[in-house]
């Protein structure tokens, strides 16, 4: 029975991250993504990991996918065109190492039958989520502490990146051809204009003698 | 029959290779951030599978960070992408060799 399950969530999630590959728009691609990590999430359940399975479907599937999407639907990305790669030898050169790995995992996988751990997940609190807090909390609170730290610099990066540019310097009066201007030194009030024309008559000045 | 370490173990490494074939035959960044997120998947399932089978805690803990590390690489990944889009308008990895933005 359990073994049944394994085989459905595991052809899932191999099926699920084939498409992940296959798909040319990268929102199905996330979509199938999607597929990988619920299928995982139930494997956590079989493993008897149910507070990982939970963080899974939360943070995986929920919070870092919608980003994803997001930003594609942000970007509004289209199809990747096909053929136009410089880098044509790696495609076979991938599916090659990729062959040779999966043929020394099966080989692992026969030969190492004789090695069997006996799950004794009867009566256990492993995984549930008491143990890790209590764990999290007492033995491991430099990496918990440390993690902390990484997602802060990780808040501060990410504005830092998705900034747009500073103000304008103080002695910029006019960029040419901009889309803002500046109308004096002291009041930086952004005026959006549409033509050099109207920014040069918001401003008070002919710039075309200062092309000249 | 239950299912076996080796079992998890096979499907784990099946699927950190199609995130490394994914990583290197895609050009769309973003369908390359998706392929890693799926190697970061599949080494947490390797975790998980040690740590229901050897009844130890620890590897749970380390998914946990793991999956915190990958939320913080989500964040400054897609930042430096929404970036790399503003001063390129492609996604194409190739159009984006110079280091320089």
């Amino acid at each position: 029975m359990l073994a049944l399950l394994f085989i459905l969530f595991a052809g899932l999630g191999i099926g699920c991250a084939l498409a992940v590959v296959a798909q040319r728009n990268p929102l199905y691609s996330a979509i199938s993504l999607i597929g990988v990590f619920i299928s995982l999430a139930c494997l956590y359940v079989m493993l008897a990991a149910p507070f990982i399975a939970a963080v899974q479907v939360i943070v995986y599937a929920g919070a870092i996918m919608v980003l994803v999407v997001f930003v594609i639907m942000l970007l509004n990305v289209e199809q990747e065109e096909r053929g136009r790669t410089r880098l044509k030898f790696l495609v076979p050169t991938a599916v090659a190492l990729a062959a040779i790995l999966i043929a020394e995992v099966a080989f692992v996988l026969v030969s190492v039958q004789e090695f069997r751990v006996t799950p004794t997940n009867a009566a256990s609190d492993i995984g549930v989520t008491h143990s890790i807090g209590s764990q999290l909390f007492t033995r491991y609170l430099l990496p918990f502490e440390i993690t902390s730290i990484l997602l802060l610099m990780a808040i501060v990066g990410a504005m830092t990146l998705a900034r747009r540019g500073g103000l304008l310097p103080a002695n910029a009066r006019v960029i040419p051809g901009a889309q803002q201007l500046a109308l004096s030194p002291d009041d930086l009030t952004l005026v959006e204009t549409n033509s050099t024309d109207e920014a040069a008559r918001l401003l008070g000045v002919d710039h075309r003698d200062e092309s000249a | 029959m239950e299912p076996q370490l080796s079992w998890y173990l096979a499907l784990s490494a099946i699927l950190f290779t199609i995130g490394v074939t994914g990583v290197i035959i895609k050009r769309n960044i973003i369908a390359m951030f998706m392929c890693i997120e799926l190697m970061l998947n599949a080494v947490n399932l390797t975790f998980v599978a040690f740590a229901s089978f050897f009844q130890d805690v620890t590897g749970q803990l380390f998914v946990f960070i793991v999956m915190t590390v990958a939320a913080a690489e989500a964040a400054v990944g897609l930042g430096i992408i929404i970036a790399i889009f503003r001063n390129r308008e492609t996604l194409d990895v190739d159009e984006a060799s110079i280091l320089k933005l």
